[in-house]
This record gives C-alpha cells, structure tokens and sequence, in this order.
C-alpha cells in the first residue's frame, strides 16, 4: 500500500477522466466536475491537477485532431493508466472495508437495542 | 466572437509554448461554451479570470528537457541513414570521395609520423635542456668540426660549463673480438665527460666510471648481446682490431636510431689521442657541453668569445652553442647565425601534407556542390516539412562525417600498408602506435577538421536555401556554386603544376649533381677499410692491387673524398699574421690524384718519399697569391715543406658548399680507406682480387667493400628524399585532382545530356561538343596555371639558392609542367565528354 497520495480533488478529476473514456480533455472535464459535483471548479485548477496526476503517472495523454471551435487547435485527450487505475480501485476498496466494519458496528449496536 | 485578444497575448507571454496549444484550445472553447450560455460581456470577463487563473508555475515551466535530448540519438541515426542512402544513389561520387579523401589522409598520416619522428631526434636525453653542441664561428664560416683542446678549456675557463666532451668524428668501423665471435661496428673515442652530458640508459655497470679508464670499453646492448648472449658483459674482455683488448666496463642501451649520435662502442679518447689532435690548428672533433643549471647559453657564449685568442694568437673564431634538440633540424649557420636547415623539409612537407589533405576536401566540396541543385530539392522539402537550419547543417555534416570516418579507416590501412614501403625510403622506423592516445587523438583530430571543411560549403551554404525558391526550379537553371566550383578546380590544378614543377626542377637539379663533373671521377672507385694488418702492410697491399690488370689505381686517404670537413690552420712566408687561413684539409697515400683522375695543373703527385711535402688545389693557390706554387714553402700539419703539385678545384663536399682552398698531405699513417679505381666493366674481377689479396694478408677480418659512388648518394640523402617525395606526392595530388575533375565532368555530362542530344538532332559535330565539353575546365587549368607558376618559380628558387652549384630556372619547365596539366585535365574530362558527345540523341532526348 505504498501508493503516492493522492488528494480529493485530484481523485475526482481522476475518477471523470475514467468515466469520461477517452473523450476527456481540459473542457469536458471541467464541465463534467461542475455537473456532477455542484463544485465551481477552474479551468486551471483542472489542467494543474491533471499535470500532477500525470507527473504521477496515473493518467496519460495524447494530442487529438484540430478543432474548429478551438481556432484550429487541438485538444489533449487524457485516459487513465493501468496504474491510477488500481490506485482507484485500491481507494474505493479501502473505503469498502471501513464502510463495512461500519455497517456491521451499526447493526451490532441495533441487535443489542432489540435485546435489551 | 473572439476571446479578448489581450488576454490572448498575455496568455502567449507566459504559457509554456508546448503547453499553449492545449490550454488555449481549452480557453477558447470554454469562451464559446460560456458566450453562449450568458452572454458576451460575461464571457470575456470570465475569460479574463481564466487565463490569469493560468498564471501559475505549471503553466509557464517548460517541459524543453523532455523534448529536446541533449544529443538526438534518433535524428542522428536517421542523418546517418539518409546519408547511406545519398552515398548508395550515387556511387561513383561516393567511391571518388572516399579514394581521394583516404589518399589524402593516408598521406598526411605518413607525412605526421615522418614530422613527429624527425621532431624526436635527440629528445629524451635526461637534462636535455642543459645540453649544447658547440661550433665555432669566424662570423663567416662556421663549422662543428673542432680543435682537440677546446673541450678541456671551455671546462676550465668557462665556469657555466659544467661538463664538456670531445669525440671523434671520423667513423671508426672497427673489428670487435670476443672469444670465437667477431664482428665489425662503429664507435668512438670520447673524453671521459662523455656520459655526463649524455645520459643513455645504463644496463649493467657503470660508464661514467668505465670511460675515464684506458682500458675498458663501454659497449651498447646490441653489441653486449651479440658477442656474450644472454650472459653478464661486464668484466669480459674484447679484443679491437686484432690489437689490444679491453674490458667491458659496462653494457649502456641501444644509442636511439634517430639520434644524432651514432655508435656501438666507446673508449677514451686518449686510446686514439696522437701529437696533433692537442693542437690548436687541427679541427677534427666534435665537442658538447653540458651548462650548469641555472646558467644561460647567452651567458655561457659571452664568456666564451673571448677564450681562443688567449690560447691561439691571432684567432679570430670564437665557440657558440646551440642546444642539442636544435641541432638535426636548425643545423645550417650562416655568417654565424642559425639560418634552419632540415626544419625546413619539415615545414615544406608539412604545408604539403596539409594541401594534399585541403585537395581531397575541395574534391569533397566540389562534388557535393555539383549535386548541390539535385540535393537542394530535397533541401526545400525538409525545410517545408518543417526541419530547422540547424538540423540540415547536421544533416550534411554527419554525410560529411561518415564519409570521413570511413576514408580514415581506410587511410590508416593503407598508412600500415605503405609504412614498410615507405621506412626504408626514409630511412627510418615509422609506425603509428596504436596505443598511444596522440596517434587517436590526432586522429580524431584528423577526421574532425577533414570533416568539417569538407562538409561546411555544402552544410552552410544548402542549408539557407529558400525553399520556395528552390522547389519553383529556380535554382535548376542557374548552378548554384559555379563560381566557388571553378575556384576550386584552380585550387587544385595550381597545386598540381606547383608540385609538377617542383618535381622538374628538383629531379633535374639530383641529376645536375648525380652527372656533373666533380673534377674528380668517382666512377669505378671502391673503397676498403685500412684495417687490422692492411695498416702494417699497406704499401704491400696496394702493390699487389695494382699488379692485376682490373685495377688501375691505388691509394689511401684518411676521409672519402666526398665530404671532406678536417681544416687546419696554412702558414707561409709572406702571410698576414692577422688573417687565420684556415683550409681544408685530407691526409692521403701516393697515387691520389691518379686514382680519382683529379686534374693536376702543375706538379706532380705524391711518391713515398714526399714525406713533408704538400699538395694544394686552385682555390688555395689563390689564396696565398702565389705566383709560382710549385717549390713554394707552407708550414702545415707535417711541418715545414714544399708545394709539389697543383690539383684543379674539385668538389670537397655538397653541391651546397663552395670550393675552399684545400691542401693534401702525404700521411699514410693516418688514412682510414684505400681507395682502388677497376678497370670499367671489369668490376667483378676486381672484387676477387682485391678479395683474396685482403684475405691473404688480413686473415683475421671480414672482407667488406663499398662503392664511393654510394657514399656520394648519401650526401645528397635530405634532396633524394625530397625528390622521392615530391615525385610521390606529386603524383598523388595530381591523381586526386584529376578523381574530383572526373567526377565534375561526369557531372556536367549528366547535366547536359539533354543539351548534347538538342545540339546532335541540329547537327553538332562530335568534335564540337567535345570542345564544348572540355572548354570550360580547360579554362580553369590555365588560370590554375597562370597563377602557380610564380609561385613555383619563388618557391623553386629559394630551394636552389642552397646550393652553390646549381641549375638554371627555365621557362621551358613552366611551359612542361603546364602542358602535363593540360594533357592530365583533357584525359580526364574526354572520356565523359567522349561518352556524353557519342551518346545517341535519341536515348538522350525520349524521356522529355
């Protein structure tokens, strides 16, 4: 469990980049976030933290084709990599087994109600 | 809409350029997104607060190290490829560059070695710095040949010197005796500071100590081996010339090939010492000093001037030093001051190196440009896709570079190759060693400078090209580089007709020397060593030579009448006391002018009894204004005695040297050879006799002879080796140019083909467009020739001005060396201009 640490915002943008599958770039990132989030995010506070999670290694990117709405330019397109993957995975899996013993102390102390 | 352009700019200001694209991508679209959804005003001023959200570290750091290695491995490997490939297109070319750059390496690499080798000769001694040689000078005439006492008082009276010696200078090939094994070798007989100054490596024993003893001999290793094998030496004995023997006092390390000290073994010098060698007027040794540290040669030479006329009345010379390192290459001296001498070979052979190796270059350039207007498509391309200045330079670099690296490979195979042709022509032991890091990094050196001369025209001047320019085929019809091509071409033709009339000139002048009459016949002339019981019975001997009908003359002289470099100091009555007439001198047997068939103008030639009795020659009559000569009296090295005969002028050394007066006398005691005149075409009989005559009356020694004629070659030895290798590189440099000029005129054949086929179809004749052809590079040839034969002629006229007999300039050999240079550049272009003028028009003109 030696992973880098990675923070809440990064792990947001990094869990749109997974659901966004293949489409996601700086915009619809940014756009996805303030959708789902209700957050007013950036667009530089999302290109800052997809430099870092890519610093980390846990997202890669790719030049895509010229757009005409951007002037011509083209987009950088983000996926995520095997390995920020796993570091989701491992996350969501550390939080399943808290919330476990969570709900099982919960239900514990609700037998002990019915029998008292 | 557009984004606020301001915000644009700033945001170009700061954003890091491989970042730009994405971020501004990204604000742009978010503007449009933003624009539709609540308005214009709003937009731009959200747009406003995004890009100074930008503002941040991570947007401005340049990514440039992921991007730009320090050393493009890729893009160098892709030069490499294109470059392969260029070379593959065309082969021909290829093949001319790499042959004529590979012989141009090949021969700067032997002509380093030979500058490095001769800039080695006595270096290494230990205290090199503090060694001299002393010469005397008169301010006119200066010479290295020395009166006996000078060693013992410059010691004495100069307190600079810490050590001096003296040494023989005639060879003494002596028999060396040690138990059954015999053999001859040369040594010396040197005082006893012999291995003060110099400090050869010891191997066994102790030679400082062993010189000051009469009996004991200091041998070198190859003699030690020879004569004891493996076996300690020291304390051995050896027995010289069938007479004494000595003991090995101790065993020193081969004397280094290119020193300029020369032996196998040593011994006092008292051992060879006689009456006239302690005399002040004899000159016949060579004296070197060792000064003491600290002391300066200006100082040590000031102290000097003033010590011959305190022990010589009336002398004028006075000793001057020059340092042991200088002497093999700044040896000439005139009017008493070092004027170069072999330095300048050197230095000759070095410019030519370098221009032989610039030849090979300019081929290289030549070539590259002539392709320059197919290349410079490519050119357009790469630049229109986007490759930089800087790349393309690389680029034709790396082209440049592999060509190099290969024509190197190939020139340091040719170089081992050629080394065992070249050692004995040189006489000398080159080799390149392969573990020194000097042969690598002059190597290195070697194909970098090649590299980027050959490479730079077409890497500077391809690369700045306009692309549009050259891909509009405006560059196809007017040739780019004509004018810097045909300045090549000069170049190297002027080169060319240099060395061609270099190679006239000097080959005419070895064969002035080699044929002109020297006043003395040297054809038909052997010599043999006076040595072991030959001296006893030396009359003997020379009687019973001359009863056989093969021989026609015989008699001994102590030098070969070759290089005759003794002076004693001549008086006679009547000679102002002031003037120190110093003059050449041989100690000889009768029959002397008989047997080198010298021209006697009065007089007779020496019999037995002419015990003090001298011969002189013209010069020396003239010197002493005598009117009569014949009966005259001189006082000389045998004391008071008469003139008998006059001898006509004839060569005593060089052709560099003048004739000086010259005076013989009969000594037989101290003569060193016999010279024996055949009869012509009767060689070989006469070998056998005088073999079985030697044998018969000097059994104990190996029979050797030689012909004078040889020992003659070897004082022109520096001019026969200029004249070998000016003819080589002549050639060489010829060849090469003529390699770039054929692949020229293959070019321009190329080129016109069209042109040729148009002219054929309207009927031009072959002969026309063979002039048409030729006429362009011929023109170049004799611009090439107008411009080298001043230079030539300078250049040829100071070597000459070295020799006081020599041959006139001539314009015809101008005229020569032109007219080869002519033939050469018509041979070369005709066969491609006779291919291009042949060809069928119809093959030339179908694909249009």
């Amino acid at each position: 469990m030696k992973r880098s640490y990675l923070g809440e915002f990064e792990e947001i943008v990094l869990l749109t980049v997974a659901v966004l599958e293949g489409a996601a770039y700086g915009v619809s990132i940014t756009h996805e976030i303030i959708e789902q989030t209700g957050r007013s995010v950036r667009l530089n506070q999302i290109h800052s933290a997809l430099e870092r999670l890519e610093d980390k290694g846990m997202v890669k990117s790719e030049m895509g084709e010229p757009t005409a709405e951007r002037g011509g330019r083209r987009k950088r397109f983000f996926t995520v990599t095997a390995y920020g993957r796993r570091t989701l995975e491992e996350i969501q899996e550390v939080r399943v087994t808290f919330w476990s013993r969570l709900l099982i102390r919960g239900m514990q102390s609700n037998e002990l109600r019915v029998m008292s | 809409m557009t984004p606020p352009r301001l915000a644009d700019r700033l945001l170009h200001l700061f954003c890091a350029p491989d970042r730009l694209e994405e971020v501004q991508g990204d604000l742009h679209e978010e503007f449009q997104y933003q624009f539709r959804r609540v308005g214009a005003r709003r937009a731009r001023w959200r747009y406003w607060r995004d890009v100074l959200g930008f503002i941040r570290p991570f947007a401005s750091r340049r990514k440039s190290k992921e991007y730009q290695k320090i050393i493009p491995f890729d893009m160098i490997q892709n030069y490499f490829k294109i470059a392969w490939r260029s070379l593959q297109r065309n082969r021909l070319l290829g093949f001319i560059n790499v042959a004529g750059l590979s012989l141009g390496m090949a021969c700067s690499l032997l002509i380093g070695l030979w500058v490095w080798d001769e800039f080695q000769v006595d270096k290494g001694l230990p205290d090199g710095d503090r060694l001299y040689l002393v010469r005397l000078t008169d301010g006119a005439y200066t010479s290295d040949i020395l009166p006996g006492p000078l060693a013992e008082a410059l010691k004495k009276d100069v307190p600079e010197v810490d050590k001096a010696t003296k040494f023989t200078v005639w060879s003494n090939d002596f028999l060396l005796r040690a138990g059954n094994r015999f053999g001859k070798k040369v040594g010396l007989y040197a005082s006893a500071d012999f291995f003060d100054v110099f400090q050869y490596p010891v191997l066994q024993g102790n030679p400082g100590l062993a010189i000051q003893s009469p009996n004991a001999i200091v041998i070198t290793r190859n003699v030690a081996q020879a004569f004891f094998g493996n076996s300690q030496a020291v304390g051995k004995t050896i027995q010289l010339n069938n007479e004494k023997y000595y003991r090995v006092g101790a065993v020193i390390e081969n004397v280094p090939q290119n020193s300029s000290v020369q032996f196998d073994w040593i011994v006092n010098f008292s051992e060879a010492e006689e009456g006239w060698m302690k005399t002040w007027n004899n000159n016949a040794f060579r004296t070197y000093v060792k000064l003491k540290n600290g002391s300066t040669q200006a100082g040590a030479e000031a102290r000097m001037a003033g010590l011959l006329p305190r022990y010589q009345t009336g002398a004028t010379a006075k000793p001057i030093l020059q340092r042991l390192g200088d002497v093999y290459l700044y040896g000439e001296y005139t009017n008493g001051k070092p004027t170069g001498g072999r330095i300048e070979y050197v230095r000759t052979f070095s410019l030519i190196a370098l221009l032989i190796l610039l030849v090979a270059c300019v081929n290289f350039m030549n070539l590259a440009t002539a392709r320059s207007s197919l290349r410079a498509k490519e050119v357009g391309i790469r630049k229109v896709v986007g490759a930089r200045r800087l790349s393309l330079i690389g680029q034709f670099m790396s082209e440049s570079l592999l060509l190099n690296v290969f024509s190197a490979g190939l020139a340091v195979g040719l170089v081992q190759l050629m080394l065992p042709y070249v050692n004995p022509l040189v006489d000398k032991q080159l080799a390149i060693d392969f573990t020194a890091p000097l042969a690598w990094g002059s190597l290195l050196a070697l194909i970098g400078v090649t590299s980027v001369i050959a490479g730079s025209y077409p890497a500077l001047v391809l690369s700045v090209m306009q692309p549009a320019r050259v891909l509009k085929g405006a560059l196809s019809s007017t040739p780019t580089g004509a004018g810097f091509r045909k300045t090549l071409v000069v170049f190297q033709f002027s080169l060319s007709i240099f060395l061609i009339v270099g190679m006239l000139i000097i080959g005419r002048q070895m064969h002035y020397i080699r044929t002109k009459q020297l006043g003395l016949n040297r054809q038909d002339l052997l010599h043999v060593a006076v040595e072991g019981n030959l001296r006893p019975r030396m009359e003997a001997f020379r009687q019973e030579l001359q009863r056989s009908d093969a021989i026609q003359a015989v008699t001994t002289t102590g030098e070969l009448p070759i290089r005759i470099g003794s002076t004693g100091s001549l008086d006679w009555p009547g000679k102002d006391p002031k003037t120190d007439a110093s003059v050449s001198t041989m100690k000889v047997g009768v029959d002397f002018t008989k047997t080198l068939g010298i021209n006697l103008l009065a007089g007779r030639d020496f019999t037995a009894a002419d015990t003090s009795n001298y011969l002189v020659n013209e010069s020396a009559v003239k010197m002493m204004k005598l009117e009569n000569p014949i009966g005259a009296e001189v006082t000389f090295q045998r004391g008071k005695g008469r003139i008998i005969g006059v001898m006509q002028d004839f060569h005593l050394s060089s052709f560099h040297e003048p004739i000086r007066p010259l005076v013989l006398s009969n000594y037989p005691k101290w003569t060193n050879y016999f010279l024996i005149k055949t009869q012509p075409g009767k060689t070989e009989e006469a070998i056998q006799v005088i073999e079985q005559t030697a044998r018969q009356l000097n059994p104990g020694y190996p029979f050797d002879y030689h012909f004078v004629d040889e020992e003659y070659e070897k004082l022109y030895r520096s001019e026969t080796l200029v004249n070998t290798l000016i003819n080589y590189f002549g050639i060489l440099a010829i060849f090469i140019s003529c390699l770039g000029l054929f692949g020229l005129a293959t070019f321009t054949a190329e080129q016109r083909t069209k042109e040729i086929g148009v002219r054929k179809v309207l009927g031009a004749s072959v002969g026309g467009i063979l002039v048409l052809l030729s006429k362009d590079f011929l023109k170049l040839v004799f611009v090439a020739i107008l411009l080298a034969s001043p230079v030539a002629w300078w250049a040829m006229h100071r070597w000459l001005q070295s020799f006081t007999y020599r041959i006139d300039i001539e314009w015809w050999m101008f005229a020569l060396a032109g007219l080869l240079a002519v033939a050469i550049a018509l041979l070369t272009v005709s066969f491609q201009s006779i291919k291009a003028a042949l060809m069928n028009p119809v093959r030339s003109l179908r694909s249009e």
